[in-house]
C-alpha cells in the first residue's frame, strides 16, 4: 500500500510535466555548447559521495581505489549514501557544546542532515553547487552552405575559434527519514533543479542556429532537472544491514566503472541491494530515457518522454577472482522506437533520424554484455570494460533493409603507483563498422557515453564534439564522448551502429605536487577502426586510419584541501595525422593546430 | 586464438594483406572511364524493353504510354498502350492554383486554345514519358545512375525535402534545361532545326526534352555492359508531378513499370544513386526494385512477348511531332529506331578530333552537326566586347583546358566508385552569350553539357550592368500579341512582369543591384532564386528571384520559369494543335544581342552552382560554366579553371575583384556566398581550401 502510494507519487512528479507540455518544438545541432551542465553536476554529486566516510568500497584490505585525477569519478551507484558514523550525535555534541550552524557546512548544521528537522528521525540535507566552465577552443568548422560571416569564404572550411562559456547552478534538496549511522535510511526524497546559462561565441555562421541569419554567438539558458527520485528501503536483508532498496524518478546511474555505456541522469526504476556482507551487489533497472535541453544538456521534462528503454540488470562480485578486484557483470537491452516523427533540436537542426543516409525514421533493439572490472592485482590497479552489443536495426540508414547489429567494445587501464606519482595505461578499442553496404552493422555505440578515460574531458578527442563536415548533420564524435559514433548528438540522436570505431593508445601520469595540488598528464594515439563508413559518407575514397596525437595536462587546485573549492586548468591538443587531415582543415593556417582548453571552478555549499 | 598461429599465420597474413591492398581498389573502375565503347540500343532492343514495359503495366492493370530514348535523348519509340490515359495534369498537389507557372497549365492551356480557336493545347502523356526518359539518360553516367525519382529530391525547397531548415536541393533548377526552346540543344527533325536531311534522327547532338528534366518517378536509365545507353520513361497516371515525401517506401506504377522495362538493361548497382551521398546524405533511386525480398512485380520480364506481338494489338506506336516523327509527320508513327552510340560522332559527341583541348585528358567534344569531323565548338575569339578587350581563341581554350585539368584532377562527388575523378562539361561563353568553346570529360552526364552553357550565361547575365535593364526589356510576342487580351509588354503570358523581379532584388539586397556590375556567380543568383531567404531557412520570406512558398513549387520556381514560360506555351501548343509556329531556338523574350541575334540566356537561367563571370581587368568579357558533377566540384572546376587559366595566360584575364564579388552583398544579414569548393578536392591529396585566396 505504502509502496503504492508512492509510485503514485512519483508518477505524478515525474510523468505529468512531460505528459501535460505538448510536443516540444526545439531542435539542436552538433552541439559544441551541450552538456556541460550534466558532466559537473554527476562530477560534484560523485565527489560528495567520494568524501563521505564509512563508504564500503572503500575496504580496509584494499589501498586507495583506483582514482582517475581530473576527471569525474566512477559512480558506483549502487551504494548507500552519507552514512554519519556516530549515532546521536546531536545529542552528544550538544551536550559537549558544539556550536551549530545553518550557514557554515562544517559546523553541525540542520540543513546539513546533522541533526533531525522534526521528529527523531527526519532529516534535511541542502547543497548549493556553483560550476562554471570557461573554454577557448578550436574545431573544425564548416561554411554553411547558404552564407558565410566572411567574404572570400571559398572552401568548406571556416575559421575554427569558439569560446564556450557554462555556468550551472545546481541545488539539491534531500528530505531523508532514517537513522543515518550505519543503517541505511528508511526513505529519502531528493530534489535536483539545475539552472544552466550558456554561451557559444564561433567564428562562423550558421554553427550556433540552423539558420545563418542568426549569427555566429548564441546565449541560452534553461532550468532543468538534475534529480528527483524516492528512495524506499524495503527491508534488510542480514544484521549487517545488507539491504533491498527501490528508487523511483529521475536518478544518476552508471551502467559500468567509467561510464562508457550508459551514464546519465535519467527516468526510471531502480531496484538495487547487495548481500553477503555487502560483498554482492546488483542493480535490476528500467529507464525510459527523458530528452534533453539541446544547449545545455539537462534533462528536459517539458519534452514528450522519449520513446526509448534501457532495461539492466547488473551484478558486482566483490573479490571475486582475488582480493581487490570488483568485476560486474551486466545485461542491458536498449529498445529504442523512435521511428514516429522528425525530431529537431533547439537549435533546428534534426537530430531524430540521424541526418545522414537515406534519412528514413528508424528503430532498433540492442543488447549489451558487459564484463566489467576495477580493483588491483598486486600494486598493479586495472580498471577494464568489455561489452558486446547484438541486435536488429530495422531500417539501416545505407542499405533501407533491415541489418543485424554485431559489435564490441574492450578498454582497460592499468596504473600503478610510485608515492606522489600514479602512472596509468589506456587502452580502448571500439569495433567499426567494415562495410557500409552489407546487412551487418559493426560499429559499436554507446547509449550515452561520458567516459572516464584517459584523460576524459581534458583530452581534446573526448571533450570536443567534431562536426563531420560534408558527411551529413552527425558528429564524428560528440563532446564528452570518446567513440566515433556518426550520431547526431548524444544528447537526442539514436545511437549509430554504422560508424568507424576508434582505438586509442595512450599513456599518463597524476603527480600529486601538493596536497593541495594534482597535475596530470596524458598522450593518447587515435585511430579509426575502419574508415568505410565515413569514405562512403563522403564519397571520398582512402581515408587513412590515423587520427593522430592527443596531448593533454590537467593541473587540479584544491586551495582548502577539501571540495569546496576546487579549480581546474586543462589544455589539450591535437596533432592531426593523416586521417584527420583528409577529413578537416581550418580556414586560417595559423589555426592549424586544434586545441582545448577547459577552464572550470567549482563552489560548493 | 591468434597466438596458436605462431610465426606462420602471422606471414600468412601479411601476405594477405598485401595482396589485399593491391588489389582493394582496381584502377579500370568504370567511374573513371576515360573512353566510352560504342554500345547502343538496337530497334529490337527498345521493342523488348517497351514489351517488357507493357507487360508490367497490363498486369497492373495501369494502361501506360512508355518512351525509350538513347544517351543523348533521341527518342527511339513511343508506345500507348489501349486506355492510358491521354491528357496530362502537371501538379505538385499543393494546391497551387492555375496560372502559377506550370502548375495545372493545362487548364491554362485549354483555355487559350478555346481563346485562339485551335483545339485543346493542353500536354500530353507521351511528353512526360519522354521527359522521365531523358532525365533518366541524361542524369546518369557509368559513374552514377540517377532517375527522376532521384531529379525529384534535388529540386525541392530543402534536401532533403521536408526537411526544416535544410537548404535547397543541389540541382535546384535543372528542371528547366533541355528546354524545347533551346539554341543548343537540337531538334531531331531537318523541318524544325536547319537543314540536315541526310541523318534520320535530326541533326546530331544533345536533344531538347518537352518538358525539361522530369522530377516524376518513372525515369530511369538503361545500361549495356555499365554503361549508359538510354533511358526509358513511364506515364501510366497521367499525372506529372513531384515525389514530395521521400521517407517513406513508395509503390509506385510508373516506376515499377520502367523496373520491368529496364530488365536486362538495369543501371549496375553499386552506382545507383542510393549509393551515392550528397553532404552525407544519399540519394533515391528507385523505392522498390525486382531484386528485393518482395519482388513487388507482377509481371516475370523475361516472358515478354515479342514487340511485334503487342504492337497494334495492346497498344500501339504513336508519333510525336520532333521528336518522333517522320519528318513532321507523325501519322503514322514511326518504326522503332536503333539508337546512336555516344561517343561516335552519329551521336554529337565524340572525342576531341584534333587533340586541341586534350592537353590534360582525352577530351570529349561537340561534334559539328554539318561536317562530323570537326569539333563544333572549337576554341575562338569573342564577339565582345570591343576594344580587343574580347577573349582570343587562345584564351578560351586556355581557360577550358585549365577547367578540364582540374576535372581530371578532381575527387567527384556523386561517381562511384570512390575517388573517380570528376566528370563534368565545361562551356566558355562570351560577353554576347557566344559559345567560343565546349568540351566535356569522357563520361560526363549529357545533362550537364545543356546546364553548364546555362550556367555560363547565367553568371554572365547577373553580372551585365545592363541586367535590370533587359529584363525590364522583356517582350514576348505571345503574351503581347497572341493573347486576347494581350498581356502589356514586359509582362510573360501568365502576366508576370519579368522587370519586376530586379526591382524586387534592388529592395531587397541594394538599390544599385543589377545596375552596378557586380559579379554574380550562379552560387550567388542561386541564393536568392530560393523561395527561402536564407536558403532553406523554412518560414523566411522568399528570395527576390523566387515565389512566395504558398505558391512556389518547383512548377513554379520565378524567375527562371517566367522568362522561359512563354516559349513551353508555344512549344506546347505547336506538339498538339499542329501550329505552324514553333517556339524559336532562342529562349527567353529578352533583347536580341550580339552578332547571332539570341537573347542573353538564349537556353535558359540556371541558378546553382557551377558557373562565373570572366573579367579583364575588371572589365566584364564573358562567363563560364561547369556541370555534370556535386556542385561544389562544378565550382571548383570553373572557379579554379579560371583562376588557372588567367595565371597561365598572364593577359589580366580572370574572376572578378573581390570588391566586386556578391559575397559582399548580406541581404537581410545573411551573406552571399561566391563560390565554395569542395573538401579535400584530389583524390589521395590532403589538400583543403584549393580556392582559399583566390
Amino acid at each position: 500500500m505504502k509502496l503504492r502510494l508512492l509510485f503514485l507519487l512519483l508518477a505524478t512528479a515525474a510523468f505529468l510535466p512531460g505528459l501535460a507540455a505538448p510536443a516540444h518544438a526545439g531542435k539542436e545541432q552538433i552541439n559544441q555548447a551541450a552538456n556541460d551542465g550534466e558532466e559537473a553536476l554527476l562530477s560534484d554529486s560523485e565527489a560528495q559521495r567520494r568524501a563521505a566516510p564509512g563508504r564500503p568500497a572503500r575496504d580496509a584490505r584494499r589501498p586507495t581505489p583506483t582514482d582517475n585525477p581530473g576527471a569525474v569519478p566512477p559512480a558506483p551507484p549502487n551504494l548507500p549514501r552519507e552514512f554519519i558514523p556516530v549515532p546521536d550525535r546531536w545529542r552528544l555534541a550538544d551536550a559537549i557544546g558544539v556550536v551549530t550552524s545553518t550557514i557554515d557546512p562544517y559546523k553541525q548544521n540542520m540543513l546539513k542532515g546533522d541533526r533531525p528537522i522534526f521528529g527523531k528521525d527526519w532529516f534535511v540535507n541542502l547543497s548549493l553547487i556553483s560550476d562554471t566552465v570557461i573554454e577557448p577552443r578550436r574545431v573544425p568548422t564548416p561554411v554553411p552552405f547558404a552564407s558565410s560571416q566572411f567574404n572570400i569564404a571559398n572552401d568548406q572550411f571556416s575559421r575554427s575559434n569558439q569560446l564556450l562559456i557554462n555556468e550551472n547552478l545546481i541545488g539539491s534538496f534531500s528530505l531523508i527519514k532514517g537513522n543515518t549511522a550505519f543503517k541505511p535510511p528508511d526513505f529519502e526524497l531528493r530534489i535536483s533543479p539545475v539552472f544552466n546559462y550558456n554561451r557559444l561565441e564561433v567564428d562562423e555562421v550558421g554553427l550556433t542556429d540552423a539558420n545563418p541569419a542568426k549569427g555566429k554567438v548564441r546565449n541560452d539558458s534553461h532550468l532543468g532537472i538534475a534529480e528527483l527520485f524516492v528512495d524506499y528501503h524495503i527491508h534488510n536483508v542480514s544484521e549487517r544491514y545488507d539491504f533491498e532498496s527501490i528508487r523511483l524518478g529521475v536518478q544518476p546511474f552508471n551502467a559500468d566503472f567509467r561510464g562508457f555505456l550508459f551514464q546519465d541522469s535519467q527516468l526510471g526504476a531502480r531496484l538495487f541491494g547487495n548481500r553477503f556482507n555487502n560483498k554482492i551487489q546488483y542493480n535490476v533497472a528500467w529507464f525510459r530515457r527523458l530528452d534533453k535541453d539541446t544547449n545545455s544538456g539537462i534533462n528536459d521534462i517539458t519534452r514528450r518522454v522519449r520513446d526509448d528503454d534501457i532495461f539492466i540488470a547488473n551484478v558486482f562480485l566483490q573479490d571475486l577472482f582475488t582480493l581487490g578486484y570488483t568485476p560486474q557483470f551486466t545485461v542491458i537491452h536498449n529498445r529504442n522506437r523512435e521511428n514516429d516523427r522528425f525530431f529537431y533540436d533547439d537549435n533546428d537542426f534534426l537530430q531524430r533520424p540521424n541526418s545522414f543516409g537515406d534519412e528514413r525514421l528508424r528503430k532498433y533493439n540492442v543488447t549489451y554484455i558487459g564484463w566489467n572490472g576495477d580493483g588491483h592485482f598486486g600494486r598493479v590497479n586495472l580498471t577494464h570494460s568489455v561489452y558486446g552489443a547484438i541486435g536488429k536495426d530495422y531500417n539501416s540508414n545505407f542499405t533501407g533493409r533491415e541489418a543485424d547489429i554485431r559489435a564490441f567494445f574492450a578498454a582497460f587501464e592499468p596504473s600503478i603507483d610510485f608515492d606522489w606519482i600514479r602512472v596509468r595505461g589506456s587502452f580502448l578499442y571500439a569495433s567499426g563498422d567494415e562495410d557500409p553496404l552489407d546487412d551487418t552493422e559493426g560499429g559499436f555505440s554507446a547509449i550515452f557515453e561520458n567516459p572516464q578515460f584517459a584523460g576524459a574531458d581534458t583530452s581534446y578527442w573526448i571533450r570536443q564534439g567534431i562536426p563531420f563536415i560534408g558527411g551529413g548533420g552527425v558528429a564524428l564524435t560528440q563532446r564528452n564522448g570518446v567513440l566515433a559514433e556518426l550520431r547526431s548528438s548524444k544528447e537526442h540522436g539514436q545511437s549509430n551502429f554504422n560508424n568507424p570505431g576508434i582505438a586509442l593508445i595512450g599513456g599518463g601520469a597524476d603527480f600529486d605536487i601538493l596536497p593541495e595540488l594534482r597535475f596530470s598528464t596524458n598522450v593518447n594515439y587515435l585511430m579509426f577502426a575502419d574508415t568505410s563508413n565515413l569514405e562512403f559518407l563522403r564519397n571520398q575514397g582512402e581515408i587513412s586510419n590515423r587520427i593522430g596525437w592527443d596531448i593533454s595536462g590537467a593541473a587540479t587546485y584544491r586551495p582548502f584541501n577539501n571540495q569546496n573549492i576546487v579549480f581546474r586548468l586543462s589544455g589539450a591538443m591535437l596533432l592531426a595525422d593523416e586521417g584527420f587531415k583528409r577529413l578537416y582543415s581550418t580556414e586560417d593556417e595559423d589555426q592549424s593546430i586544434f586545441y582545448s582548453v577547459l577552464g572550470n571552478l567549482i563552489l560548493t555549499y | 586464438m591468434r597466438r596458436r598461429g605462431g610465426r606462420t599465420t602471422w606471414a600468412a597474413a601479411l601476405i594477405a594483406l598485401c595482396a589485399v591492398l593491391s588489389f582493394a581498389r582496381p584502377a579500370s573502375a568504370q567511374g573513371n572511364v576515360t573512353a566510352v565503347p560504342p554500345l547502343f540500343l538496337s530497334a529490337a532492343e527498345v521493342g523488348q524493353i517497351i514489351s517488357q514495359a507493357v507487360q508490367e503495366a497490363q498486369a497492373r492493370g495501369r494502361p501506360a504510354t512508355i518512351a525509350v530514348v538513347d544517351r543523348v535523348g533521341n527518342v527511339l519509340g513511343v508506345f500507348r498502350m489501349n486506355g492510358a490515359p491521354v491528357e496530362l495534369r502537371i501538379t505538385t498537389n499543393r494546391n497551387i492554383p492555375a496560372g502559377n507557372g506550370l502548375e495545372q497549365v493545362e487548364t491554362v492551356l485549354a483555355a487559350l486554345s478555346t481563346t485562339l480557336g485551335v483545339v485543346n493545347g493542353a500536354p500530353t502523356t507521351d511528353l512526360s514519358a519522354i521527359a522521365k526518359a531523358v532525365t533518366g539518360a541524361y542524369l546518369s553516367s557509368s559513374g552514377n545512375a540517377f532517375s527522376t525519382r532521384t531529379a525529384s529530391q534535388i529540386v525541392q525547397e530543402n534536401f532533403n525535402p521536408l526537411e526544416f531548415r535544410a537548404p535547397g536541393g543541389p540541382l535546384f533548377g535543372v528542371q528547366f534545361s533541355q528546354l524545347p526552346c533551346s539554341d543548343f540543344n537540337r531538334r531531331a527533325t531537318a523541318a524544325f532545326d536547319g537543314a540536315d536531311p541526310a541523318n534520320p534522327l535530326g541533326r546530331p547532338g544533345p536533344k531538347r526534352s518537352p518538358l525539361g528534366l522530369s522530377a516524376d518517378p518513372g525515369g530511369i536509365p538503361l545500361y549495356k555492359g555499365g554503361f549508359v545507353v538510354g533511358g526509358l520513361g513511364v506515364e501510366s497516371d497521367g499525372i506529372y508531378t513531384i515525389d514530395r515525401i521521400i521517407n517513406d517506401i513508395d509503390t509506385s506504377d510508373d516506376e515499377l513499370i520502367a523496373v520491368a522495362g529496364a530488365a536486362g538493361f538495369d543501371a549496375p548497382v553499386d552506382v545507383r544513386a542510393n549509393r551515392i551521398a550528397v553532404a552525407g546524405k544519399t540519394l533515391r533511386y528507385i523505392d522498390r526494385d525486382r531484386t528485393d525480398r518482395n519482388n513487388p512485380l507482377a509481371s516475370n520480364p523475361a516472358a515478354a512477348p515479342a514487340f511485334a506481338a503487342i504492337d497494334g494489338v495492346l497498344g500501339g506506336r504513336v508519333g510525336v511531332r520532333d521528336y518522333f516523327s517522320t519528318g513532321a509527320v507523325i501519322v503514322p508513327a514511326p518504326a522503332l529506331r536503333d539508337g546512336t552510340p555516344y561517343g561516335d560522332p552519329t551521336s554529337g559527341y565524340a572525342p576531341d578530333p584534333t587533340g586541341e583541348v586534350s592537353t590534360f585528358g582525352p577530351a570529349i567534344v561537340l561534334r559539328d552537326p554539318t561536317n562530323l569531323a570537326n569539333n563544333a565548338f572549337t576554341p575562338r575569339a569573342g564577339t565582345g566586347p570591343p576594344g580587343g578587350l574580347a577573349l582570343t581563341a587562345n584564351e578560351s581554350a586556355t581557360i577550358l583546358v585549365n577547367a578540364l585539368k582540374v576535372a581530371f584532377g578532381g575527387r567527384a562527388q556523386i561517381r562511384r566508385p570512390q575517388n573517380s575523378f570528376i566528370q563534368v562539361t565545361v562551356s566558355v561563353v562570351d560577353v554576347n552569350g557566344v559559345i567560343l568553346a565546349m568540351a566535356r570529360t569522357p563520361d560526363a552526364p549529357i545533362f550537364g553539357t545543356d546546364v553548364s552553357l546555362q550556367k555560363a550565361r547565367t553568371a554572365l547575365f547577373f553580372s551585365r550592368v545592363d541586367a535590370a535593364a533587359q529584363l525590364a526589356a522583356f517582350n514576348s510576342p505571345v503574351a503581347s500579341t497572341v493573347l486576347v487580351p494581350p498581356q502589356p509588354v514586359g509582362n510573360n503570358a501568365l502576366g508576370v512582369p519579368i522587370g519586376f523581379y530586379a526591382n524586387i532584388a534592388q529592395a531587397f539586397i541594394q538599390p544599385s543591384v543589377f545596375t552596378d556590375g557586380t559579379a554574380w556567380s550562379t552560387r550567388g543568383v542561386g541564393l536568392i532564386d530560393r523561395p527561402f531567404f536564407p536558403d532553406g531557412v523554412d518560414g523566411e520570406p522568399h528570395g527576390p528571384f523566387s515565389r512566395p512558398f504558398q505558391l512556389w513549387s518547383p512548377f513554379n520556381v520565378g524567375l527562371q520559369l517566367d522568362l522561359v514560360l512563354d516559349n513551353i506555351a508555344q512549344h506546347l501548343i505547336f506538339l498538339r494543335t499542329g501550329a505552324a509556329v514553333e517556339t524559336p531556338m532562342n529562349c527567353t523574350y529578352l533583347p536580341l544581342i550580339g552578332p547571332l541575334g539570341i537573347s542573353q540566356l538564349a537556353n535558359g537561367m540556371q541558378p546553382f552552382a557551377g558557373g562565373f563571370p570572366i573579367y579583364r581587368n575588371g572589365v566584364l568579357i564573358g562567363g563560364i560554366g561547369i556541370s555534370g558533377d556535386g556542385i561544389d566540384q562544378d565550382d571548383m572546376v570553373g572557379f579554379l579553371g579560371l583562376h588557372n587559366g588567367g595565371v597561365a595566360l598572364g593577359t589580366g584575364v580572370g574572376h572578378a575583384a573581390f570588391a566586386i564579388r556578391d559575397d559582399q552583398l548580406s541581404p537581410r544579414g545573411a551573406r552571399l556566398r561566391y563560390v565554395n569548393c569542395p573538401f579535400q578536392p584530389n583524390a589521395g591529396g590532403n589538400e583543403q581550401n584549393v580556392c582559399r585566396g583566390k
